[in-house]
């Protein structure tokens, strides 16, 4: 009994005396890992300073302006007549579809149905004439009809 | 006590010590403290702790003067002295990079370590060839624990160096001051030495502000505790007034110029160039007498622009209104002293005439009637008699009269006897246009409620109106047609001042500037532009005035800097831009201007 118990204390006392070394050893470890990466911070930190230096350097209004004048001679300078309000742009021109309208010469035409509007986009009106309610599929179908 | 008795060099029963016994008694001590016999033990004892006592005395007294004698330090402690701390950026009030440090490798040595200096100093020349070899060796022969060998090396000297391998030469990484921006703003920002001290400008206002402090007692800051400053300048706003002023001091053939732009609501200095100007990345140019900075440093009469000043003064008053008449007919006279019109009518002036036709006699005769006393108050209440203090350490004193007579008064009114900043006059104009407060230029980033906490309200609003009203009325039909840009509705001054050379008014040399308002109905922006001795050209018809030089370069750069600021333009003329002046009965002042006179 006394000597089963022996055994265990030593067992306990070379376990414990490993896993102290071994957290010992981590902790080194890790300190020197901060240590490098504070480091690697500092280097990280005065690249980006230097960069950014370099960058308000490249971007300096000066250098631009001699770099729009080399490369862009066609680019005058902003006038204050060229700046006008929102309100003063007409609307722009209801323009056909090309496409739609060479199809309507031919007698193709898918109709009033199909027409979008400038952005290309399915007008709201059009599902509820086409008493669809899904712009996607009125598309598909028109397309089918037009097929023929 | 009882073995003490018993020593022999003690005892009192021991022979008394006559000369003969003398070797007998030293024989007896040696005796006694090399025999084995047990009585002598004690003795023995005590002597040997005695010395053991000694040595660990010794010891301890050693340790003690170590620990007070001060640390002979190591390089690399004197090196972080030594080196140029970190300063903030600065950034403009978009968040532009104006000043930042960059990182660079500094040469050190510490001649105490150095083991053969000959050696050392011929090894370091070879590689950084720029150094003296002899003063190099003259600093190495010293005794100090560092000294510098070269700061700001190359990347190249620097492995170079670290190749080397001299032991007491070391390498400490320094911070540098860099302006990417060159000269734009260079006037502002000032400069910092090798050392990383603010020498001029913000750069100065910085250190002032605790950094310096901080610095001597040895917090080396780090960059990332200090937070950015924001200044009030805008760059790009800031290039184009030093172009199109660059193009202007040109193109009239000026001896100098210089430009700003000032925020009326906040004070805020928004852009500034004076020409001449440096590059803060090359200091010593900074030093040239010719590159102050024109609009803190300099002092200049500043002409016709000083009668917004006196007219103000005459209508708070309440002494004269918009509709009074003044009696220009003829030139003034004041004892042997004659004062004439530039653009004379002869006859009796309004108010808004006098100041579209820019009239001397009229504006002397509303100075005179409030007389030198109160003349001189107000110049004062406006800022005009005393040392303007904004952020920049640099500013000057205005010159004025010590006896100040009513020929004073008189020639003031119109701009001539009185040389103040042109900043400070752009202060005094600003709290005429912005509803009467007056605030003090400021260079860094604020709003304008902060501004008007610390604002006076020197003038009442509709005073400021009618400036407003005046200034307006002069880009409509009066000297500063120039700046009449469609859309900007922009209110101005000319102002043209004779300079003095060897005590005398010169005819020839001439001193412009011209002050301008944008929007006039709600004032946001300042404009001054001032030329030295711009000079006639055929397309101007030989005429040097300020219309044609400073007023034409106000009205490029309001074009030009205008949609840069956001200030949008708007293409039918306000409604009624002057309310309270319908209000006090003055309907004419929202109506489209008639008549074509001034020039």
């Amino acid at each position: 009994m006394l000597r089963l118990f022996n055994i265990l204390a030593v067992v306990l006392l070379i376990t414990s005396a490993v896993y102290a070394y071994t957290i010992k050893y981590q902790t080194a470890y890790r300190y020197e890992q901060i240590a490098k990466t504070k480091i690697e911070i500092k280097a990280e930190r005065d690249a980006i300073a230097v960069l950014r230096a370099e960058w308000a350097y490249m971007t300096r209004p000066e250098r631009l302006q001699q770099l729009a004048d080399q490369y862009l001679p066609e680019l005058a300078s902003l006038q204050v007549p060229q700046i006008v309000t929102v309100t003063s742009i007409p609307e722009r021109a209801a323009h056909g579809d090309a496409i739609a309208g060479k199809l309507d010469a031919m007698g193709l035409g898918a109709g009033e149905s199909s027409a979008t509007d400038i952005t290309g986009s399915i007008p709201k009106t059009a599902p509820k004439s086409a008493a669809k309610p899904d712009p996607a599929l009125s598309t598909a179908s028109t397309r089918k009809r037009q097929k023929p | 006590m009882m073995h003490e008795s018993r020593d022999p060099l003690h005892d009192p029963a021991a022979p008394a010590t006559t000369p003969a016994q003398k070797p007998a008694a030293w024989q007896g001590l040696m005796r006694d403290m090399f025999s084995t016999g047990i009585d002598k033990s004690p003795s023995r004892m005590r002597i040997a702790a005695l010395g053991f006592f000694a040595l660990y005395g010794l010891v301890c007294g050693k340790l003690i003067y170590l620990g007070f004698r001060p640390d002979p330090g190591t390089g690399q402690h004197a090196a972080a002295k030594a080196v140029s701390a970190s300063r903030p950026d600065i950034l403009d009030r978009n968040g532009e990079v104006l000043a930042s440090d960059v990182k660079v490798m500094s040469v050190f040595a510490e001649p105490r370590k150095l083991i053969d200096k000959d050696e050392a100093t011929e090894l370091l020349t070879a590689v950084l060839p720029d150094v003296n070899a002899l003063e190099l060796r003259n600093r190495l022969a010293t005794k100090k624990g560092f000294v510098w060998v070269k700061r700001e090396v190359t990347p190249h000297q620097r492995d170079e160096v670290f190749h080397l391998g001299l032991p007491g030469v070391g390498l400490i990484a320094e911070n540098k001051r860099v302006y990417p921006n060159g000269p734009i703003g260079a006037h502002v920002l000032g400069f910092a030495n090798i050392d990383n001290a603010g020498i001029a400008g913000i750069e100065k206002y910085i250190d002032g502000q605790g950094l310096a402090d901080l610095h001597t007692m040895g917090f080396a800051a780090t960059p990332e505790d200090l937070k950015p400053i924001n200044l009030s300048l805008d760059i790009r706003a800031t290039h184009a007034l030093r172009d199109e002023l660059n193009k202007g001091v040109e193109h009239f053939k000026a001896k100098a110029g210089a430009a700003a732009i000032m925020d009326v609501n906040t004070g805020e200095v928004i852009a500034l160039a004076s020409l001449p100007d440096y590059d803060p990345n090359k200091p010593t140019d900074a030093l040239d007498p010719l590159h102050i900075n024109r609009m803190n440093v300099g002092v200049y009469e500043m002409g016709s622009t000083f009668k917004a000043l006196t007219i103000a003064m005459a209508l708070d008053s309440g002494k004269i209104n918009l509709n009074s008449q003044l009696d220009a007919r003829g030139a003034l006279s004041f004892g042997r002293f004659k004062i004439h019109d530039y653009h004379a009518q002869n006859r009796a002036l309004t108010v808004p005439e006098v100041f579209t036709y820019s009239s001397n006699i009229g504006t002397a005769r509303m100075a005179m009637g409030q007389g030198v006393e109160k003349h001189k108050t107000f110049l004062r209440k406006m800022g005009q008699l005393s040392r303007m203090r904004t952020e920049l350490p640099e500013s000057a004193e205005p010159l004025y009269p010590k006896n100040w007579s009513e020929l004073n008064t008189m020639t003031i009114a119109f701009g001539h006897g009185l040389a103040v900043a042109p900043l400070q006059a752009m202060m005094a104009v600003g709290a005429l246009m912005n509803g009467g407060y007056l605030m003090t230029p400021t260079f860094i980033k604020r709003s304008e409620a902060d501004a008007r906490r610390s604002a006076e309200q020197v003038i009442k609003p509709e005073t400021s109106e009618a400036m407003r009203y005046l200034m307006r009325l002069n880009a409509e039909i009066g000297t500063a047609k120039k700046v009449d840009i469609d859309g900007y509705f922009v209110g101005g001054k000319t102002g043209t001042a004779e300079k003095v050379i060897g005590g005398r008014y010169s005819k020839n040399r001439l001193f412009t500037t011209f002050m301008a308002v944008a929007p006039a109905d709600q004032p946001k922006y300042l404009f001054l532009t001032i030329m030295d001795e711009p000079q006639g050209l055929p397309e101007t018809g030989g005429y040097a005035t300020a219309a044609y030089n400073s007023g034409h370069v106000t009205g490029e750069i309001i074009q030009r800097v205008g949609p840069i600021l956001g200030l949008a333009p708007r293409f039918d003329p306000p409604h009624q831009p002057f309310p309270l002046l319908a209000k006090l009965g003055y309907g004419m002042a929202n109506a489209p201007a008639t008549g074509g006179h001034g020039h």
